[in-house]
């Protein structure tokens, strides 16, 4: 088991008995504001001036350095942004003795910064660079950074070289450590009064509850209105004589718990609660993992859950996302079929058809709601004269047929019918009956429909006076088309009235002569 | 060929540095000639009157009323100092008669003329804007052309005719790239230069967030944050776009240089007034959503720069953006909430829900972290004192 402990601080400046100043004589200048040159490749200043390569390289004399130097760079600032070009290993030096690498990528100063100052704590030291040759990063000495002095050709088994400021140290790289399996193996800390939850950390919690106990729990969260989700879920054995991994678990997902629950449930053996810190990491209640894992999210898979346990110090994964079931549905049913039913047995009789003459009576029903009109053939140049007036909405909102039993128009439902000739309104889709009348006998709809041969593609009309007629809805055209006689309209002109977008600016040279700097004076200076 | 004569420069420099088109490099100015060129000033109305109308209609676009601008030594300066940068990338800059003192020479006297007096005043700030509005979108046309024998290669120059004649004989193949800011005025070498030449144009430097270029320092340019006329201009422009990570470019450049801001030691009206601006943009991409119904109840914006499948990639400063509100509102609520999002039932529920979905996103724990750090700035506000 790993654990955590802040190393105390040393003086990671000088020489240490693991290095030696072998093959290089070591040695730093310092960098000044506006230096464009350096001896060490692969680096540059930031636009502050100061010396940044790719990477930044963290020297620590063992791993729970690294481990301290995570905690404490987590609290202040997400991993996310590192994990891109992060690395950890192991490396060796030439007299054998072995230290922890941390390689970051070199974002800004700023992020390089920050490093430095965490790993200064916990007793690491600083370097950067791009590939082999990583020089002392700045400090209070040297604002700007160091840059090497000589450089020396790397031994054939090292891998990286540290410049410091009276040294020079090979590495030979030995193993990697990933950080998402450095995460799972650190154990969980106890956090003193971390199970008193404040209401806002109880909003969304995880239960992992005990198989047996599973519906004397649903019970309890149902009968005091938490609201929650339910699965089962069985952790993946490792292999066939893993017999302590074979629990089932049914797995909580419940809202806003209340603390007196929250309270019985911690002293209850066989539930276990968990706080959530991201969409696919939960913790125990009451521990916490030394590095704050929403700050690297990126590292856990979204298509896995990762309970981290504080007590039994293990990691459980469940498939993501998790498939959970309303506990309202899982409430205890009480079901005796052992008692006979009672009741009647009823049949239904069939009826003799009466054939009797479909006729308008005046309706006894609310009027409806007018959805066409038939005006008469007569009335047509009145229809003609209130065209001018109608509004646009209108006239695309009425369709109209001229048929020999006079001119129909159907309204859309968003436009009041035209007030002209006898008002319709539908007792059933496409049949029209004239407003204030209805259709007896009253029988249903679908019915009348049937017995009539109307569909969904026709109109049927019956008007005040004489037989009903048919028409199919493909005759009704918009009556603002109708409106119209033909219009002769002559052809225009077609002016280009756009301004033309402002032109990039490019530049171009002037031939300027071999010597065009010939006679050109500092300012300030004579020559 | 010498800049001796100012209509000329403005003509053929200065002019097009505004409006656009072809913009001359010849050989550098030096300081001594600036006295000379600012003597003739009265002497080329036309040309400056055709300058100051350029600049007139690339501030109207800005603000309501532009300022009357008149061309004098200040702009002369600035112009001459970013001729002098461009001389740098001249391909006769790079030959082996120019020696490396010789370039740091140039370099000295472009700082030298960058070197004008810092400026809060709105219409000197809006006059330099209108000068060095174009920096970013500066183009170089560069032509190779090759030939069975040899090639040759001419950075912002025509080749000569002779190598273009007999095409299929010579097998002649001319190929053309475009160099941009990152080519001509992006270099190590001259960035300090562009830097200090920003800080004296803090308004270009907002609006041309979008694109790359030197590091913001608020410090330099908070004071335009409380004009609100350009406050709202600079809002307006660095939302653009219509790919999600388009839209958000800016803001996040903005809240990267915020959390910079954070590491130094800035005065608590300027961390409050920045921190209002970008809680204004966070509002102003809810407003954006509020009235559109085919979205659902989750922000298709925030889904896409704010995924866990994509952390890895984020810009910087997006997730310091996004939880800006609510680290505020545990400070100081009346930040965290921009004004009169509460009176309006749609936005403000569009606005809980982007709070919601931002909380998902980046996690509670980064909220908290910014909220930390931004307790060392601000003072906290009596719960009593807030009046919602």
């Amino acid at each position: 088991m790993l654990f955590c402990a802040v190393m105390s601080p040393r003086d990671s400046t000088g020489p240490d008995w693991a290095r030696s100043t072998a093959p290089g004589r070591g040695g730093l200048e310092h960098v000044s504001l506006g230096q464009s040159r350096f001896m060490t490749p692969g680096v540059a200043p930031d636009p502050r001036g100061i010396l940044l390569g790719r990477y930044g390289l963290l020297i620590f004399p063992t791993l729970e350095g690294v481990v301290s130097w995570l905690r404490l760079y987590s609290a202040e600032s997400p991993l996310d942004e590192l994990l891109a070009a992060l690395e950890i290993s192991q490396v060796r030096t030439p007299l054998g003795s072995r230290e922890m690498a941390v390689r970051i990528p070199a974002i800004s100063s700023y992020v390089v910064d920050r490093a430095a100052r965490c790993a200064l704590l916990v007793g690491g030291a600083t370097y950067t660079g791009t590939a082999k040759h990583f020089v002392k990063y700045r400090d209070d000495r040297s604002p700007y950074g160091y840059d090497a002095a000589d450089l020396t050709p790397l031994p054939p088994d090292a891998s990286i070289m540290v410049h410091g400021e009276d040294f020079t140290q090979t590495y030979a790289r030995e193993r990697d450590l990933p950080l998402d399996r450095l995460l799972l193996r650190l154990s969980r800390r106890r956090i003193p009064g971390g199970a008193d939850l404040r209401p806002d950390e109880r909003r969304e919690l995880f239960l992992v509850v005990a198989h047996g106990l599973g519906e004397g729990v649903i019970r309890y969260l149902w009968r005091n209105r938490v609201v929650g989700r339910v699965g089962l879920v069985t952790p993946e054995r490792k292999s066939a004589f893993d017999e302590s991994r074979a629990r089932v678990h049914l797995l909580f997902r419940v809202q806003d718990l209340p603390a007196r629950i929250l309270d019985l449930f911690r002293s209850t053996p066989g539930i276990d609660i968990f706080r959530p810190l991201t969409e696919n990491v939960a913790v125990e209640v009451g521990y916490a993992h030394p590095i704050d894992l929403a700050s690297c999210q990126s590292l856990f898979e979204p298509s896995r859950f990762f309970l981290f346990w504080g007590q039994r110090d293990q990691v459980d994964t469940i498939a993501a996302p998790l498939e959970l079931s309303g506990i309202e549905h899982l409430t205890r049913l009480d079901i005796q079929l052992d008692q006979a039913t009672s009741g009647d047995t009823l049949q239904i009789a069939a009826l003799d058809a009466v054939g009797v003459p479909l006729e308008l009576a005046p309706s006894l029903n609310p009027s409806r709601r007018v959805v066409g009109s038939l005006i008469p053939l007569e009335q047509a140049r009145w229809l003609k004269r209130l065209i001018y007036f109608l509004p646009q909405t209108s006239l695309r909102g009425h369709r109209m047929a001229l048929t020999d039993r006079g001119i129909l128009i159907v309204a859309s439902p968003d436009v009041d019918v035209i007030p002209l000739g006898t008002p319709l309104a539908e007792v059933a889709p496409g049949l029209l009956v004239p407003l204030g009348w209805d259709l007896v006998p009253r029988v249903a709809p679908d019915v009348l429909a049937r017995s009539l041969g109307h569909n969904a593609g026709l109109y049927t009309v019956f008007p005040p006076s004489g037989a009903a007629f048919q028409i199919g809805d493909s005759a009704l055209a918009p009556l603002e088309r109708r409106a119209l006689a033909r219009i002769e309209i002559g052809g225009a002109e077609v002016l280009d009235a756009r301004i033309e977008p402002p032109a990039e600016p490019a530049v171009v040279n002037e031939p300027v002569g071999r010597f065009a700097l010939w006679g050109f004076r500092a300012p300030g200076r004579g020559d | 060929m010498g800049w001796s004569d100012l209509g000329e420069l403005l003509e053929r420099f200065v002019l097009p540095l505004v409006s656009g088109g072809e913009l001359v490099v010849g050989r550098p100015i030096a300081i001594d000639a600036l006295g000379d060129l600012e003597a003739q000033i009265p002497h080329v109305t036309p040309q400056l009157v055709a300058v100051d109308e350029a600049r007139t209609e690339v501030i109207a676009e800005l603000v309501v009323r532009p300022p009357a601008l008149v061309f004098e030594a200040d702009e002369l300066c600035l112009a001459a100092c970013v001729h002098n940068l461009l001389f740098l990338v001249h391909p006769r800059a790079d030959s082996w008669a120019v020696s490396t003192s010789a370039r740091m020479r140039v370099l000295d006297t472009a700082q030298e003329m960058a070197a004008r007096p810092l400026s809060q005043s709105r219409s000197r700030v809006l006059a330099r804007h209108g000068l060095l509005h174009n920096l970013f979108r500066l183009t170089r046309m560069d032509t190779k052309i090759s030939w069975w024998t040899g090639s040759a290669t001419y950075l912002g120059q025509r080749p000569p005719g002779r190598l273009r004649t007999w095409r299929s004989v010579r097998r002649v193949r001319e190929e053309q790239s475009v160099a941009s800011y990152e080519d001509l005025l992006g270099t190590v070498e001259v960035a300090p230069v562009v830097t200090a030449l920003l800080r004296r144009a803090p308004l270009t430097q907002l609006l041309a967030m979008t694109r790359d270029g030197p590091p913001l320092y608020w410090e330099d340019a908070v004071f335009l944050l409380r004009d609100a006329e350009l406050a709202r201009a600079v809002a307006y422009r660095s939302l653009r776009g219509s790919e999600p990570r388009q839209v958000v470019a800016a803001p996040a450049r903005f809240a990267a240089a915020f959390e910079q801001m954070l590491e130094r030691a800035p005065a608590e009206s300027d961390v409050r007034a920045v921190a209002a601006f970008l809680v204004h943009l966070n509002a102003l991409l809810v407003v954006g959503e509020a009235g559109d119904r085919e979205i659902g109840p989750r922000s298709p914006l925030l889904s896409a720069v704010l995924s866990p499948e994509r952390a890895g990639q984020r810009q910087r400063g997006l997730a310091t953006f996004f939880s800006l509100p609510a680290a505020l509102a545990q400070i100081d609520p009346r930040l965290g909430v921009p004004p009169g999002v509460a009176t309006d039932a749609l936005l403000a529920d569009r606005w809980l829900r982007h709070r919601a979905q931002v909380v998902e996103g980046v996690g509670e724990a980064v909220i908290e972290t910014l909220a930390g750090r931004l307790r060392r700035h601000l003072t906290a506000v009596l719960p009593e004192h807030v009046s919602m």
